[in-house]
């Protein structure tokens, strides 16, 4: 009964018709699928988002997806960075719509970074430019600073100066050389605070920000260095020098040190002295002369805290005081303060003529006393023994002296008649000038006809160039 | 949309299927039919949802329940065309005479 009707129009507007039953299960396997299929594929969707936002620099980014429609929260760092996270969502295979609802990272104004040390920990606050410089910077604080913890604050904000990078490294590594304190970024401006670990911390740091990267300023640079110490201690029992603390360089060190063995007569020098920057500007100039006082003493120690001189210890005779303390006031640089505490001696039991002599020979023994070359003014550095050939002279007041100048057998006899009693008589005036009376001394001068040693060669010679201390009983 | 068969084929063939079926049964039916009226008003709001759905006018989950149910009711259609069709020309029976 198969006729062309029934594959007409109309057959087909009769069945379709008759479609309508199976409508109620499809609602039933809708309602069904809806129910089972949307949480799998807002996960499914959601997966995908974020795998398609990896190449999309952002920060705080969230992806809610409601059905195929993603909602992206998010700050990006430019307007740039924006579109194109919409757009890589966008593209996912399956996504309806994409609700915008991200925005541009704060600018910050003025941009500050900074990285502060405390007892126990570095925290860095402020603002970074971008995650990868927030990562970087972590990871160089957790490089440079080895086992101390280190707590990231910061936020992420716009605004950087051009270098930010490069200038907060750069500071990050100047961080381990304070123990406490803090770096600070400012716009272009750089400021730090704090004290320094180590001695010459704050000059390391100085010649580092010299490396900041251009358009950066140092606008503050309030690092402090624990004091710089140098010390000199004088035992009159050991006769020892000890010199302990710090020089600014080698040939600091070697100054100092040869200056000790010219001044001090007796003594050994014990060198304990280190090597280390910071040194106050002068340093050298100061203690030298410094070291020429504590000569003079009979006992004292030399305290160099920065700027501060501390000179304490025993004159060897009253007038002694008074000298010293006029000529290191003098010598020492202007910005140098001077913080004498200086007493004399007790005076020694007097003795006879003859323990006298022996006293001079044993000191002239051990020390000579020198003088400028060619001319008869006497070298600073024979202060020590000069107030020590003083001290004995003060113990035997009934004795008459003649200080004998004697020279080499170099040149013509005039010359080493006169040099040699010209130089006698200086030693004469610097005893008199210590306070002891005139009457008690004679300057003498004896050529060189008397020569303790060989005068054919220099060492020999400069021993026979002397001073000699003759003591005669007094006429009653 | 080639997302929306992917992930949910299995539903879609479901549809289909059940269309296939519904197609199949449809030539013998004896039943009462949607009446011309209906027939137009249905394929009005049909018309109506396809519009809301292409103009992704339906936000969220009720958008892509719609997506998922237009997608269903157009495969269902299908499969009652060729369930139909299929019936009529493999068995051409008695009923056709009613």
């Amino acid at each position: 009964m198969r006729d062309s009707t029934n594959f007409g129009k109309w057959a087909l507007v009769r069945w379709s018709s008759k479609w309508w039953p199976g409508a109620i299960p499809l609602a039933a396997l809708w309602a069904l699928a809806a129910w089972t299929s949307t949480a799998p594929l807002e996960t499914e969707l959601a997966g995908r988002s974020t795998a398609g936002l990896k190449s999309v620099l952002l920060d705080k980014s969230q992806i809610a997806v409601s059905g195929r429609d993603v909602t992206l929260v998010a700050d990006a760092f430019s307007e740039e960075g924006r579109h194109s996270a919409i757009a890589a969502i966008e593209a996912v295979p399956g996504v309806r719509l994409v609700n915008d609802e991200t925005r541009l990272v704060p600018a910050a104004s003025p941009f500050v970074w900074s990285a502060e040390r405390d007892v126990v920990r570095v925290t860095l606050t402020g603002s970074s430019p971008m995650p990868a410089t927030k990562a970087k910077l972590l990871q160089a604080a957790h490089a440079d600073l080895g086992g101390v913890e280190v707590v990231d604050q910061t936020n992420l904000a716009r605004g950087a100066p051009a270098g930010f990078d490069e200038a907060a490294l750069l500071l990050l590594a100047q961080v381990p050389k304070l123990k406490d304190g803090k770096v600070t970024i400012t716009d272009t401006k750089v400021g730090l605070s704090g004290m320094a670990r180590e001695l010459g911390g704050r000059e390391t740091i100085a010649a580092a920000l010299k490396n900041l990267p251009a358009g950066f300023s140092v606008a503050a640079n309030d690092i402090k260095a624990p004091p710089y110490i140098f010390q000199a201690y004088k035992d009159p029992v050991a006769l020892t020098l000890t010199l302990t603390g710090n020089v600014p360089d080698s040939n600091a060190h070697a100054a100092i040190v040869a200056a000790a063995s010219r001044k001090f007569f007796a003594e050994k020098v014990v060198d304990n002295l280190k090597i280390s920057l910071g040194a106050p500007y002068g340093f050298i100039n100061a203690a030298v002369p410094a070291l020429g006082a504590l000569s003079r003493l009979s006992t004292g120690t030399l305290v160099f805290t920065d700027r501060e001189v501390k000179l304490s210890g025993d004159a060897l005779y009253d007038g002694a005081i008074g000298q010293l303390r006029a000529n290191l006031t003098r010598e020492l640089p202007q910005s140098f303060q001077l913080k004498a505490d200086v007493t004399v001696k007790p005076a020694a039991a007097p003795v006879d003529a003859t323990v006298c002599q022996q006293l001079f020979s044993e000191l002239l023994g051990k020390g000579t006393i020198r003088f400028e070359p060619k001319r008869s003014s006497l070298d600073p550095d024979s202060a020590d023994l000069l107030d020590h050939l003083v001290e004995t002279a003060l113990r035997c007041p009934t004795a008459h002296i003649d200080v004998a100048g004697r020279a080499d057998a170099d040149g013509d006899n005039a010359t080493k008649q006169a040099l040699p009693e010209k130089r006698a008589q200086a030693v004469v005036d610097y005893l008199v000038k210590a306070g002891l009376p005139a009457s008690r001394f004679t300057a003498v001068g004896y050529g060189s006809n008397q020569p303790v040693a060989a005068n054919d060669n220099d060492e020999g010679k400069a021993r026979n160039r002397r001073i000699e201390f003759i003591v005669k009983e007094q006429q009653p | 949309m080639i997302f929306l068969v992917t992930f949910d084929w299995g539903w879609l063939l479901a549809a289909l299927l059940l269309g296939f079926a519904m197609g199949w049964i449809a030539v013998v039916h004896r039943g009462h039919g949607v009446s011309k009226p209906l027939a137009r008003w249905l394929a009005v709001l049909v018309a109506a949802l396809l519009a809301a759905a292409l103009a992704r006018a339906v936000p969220g989950r009720p958008g892509y329940w719609l997506d998922l149910g237009l997608s269903m009711l157009g495969l269902y259609l299908i499969g009652c065309l060729i369930g139909s069709l299929l019936r009529n020309w493999v068995l051409p029976g008695p009923a056709d005479a009613s």
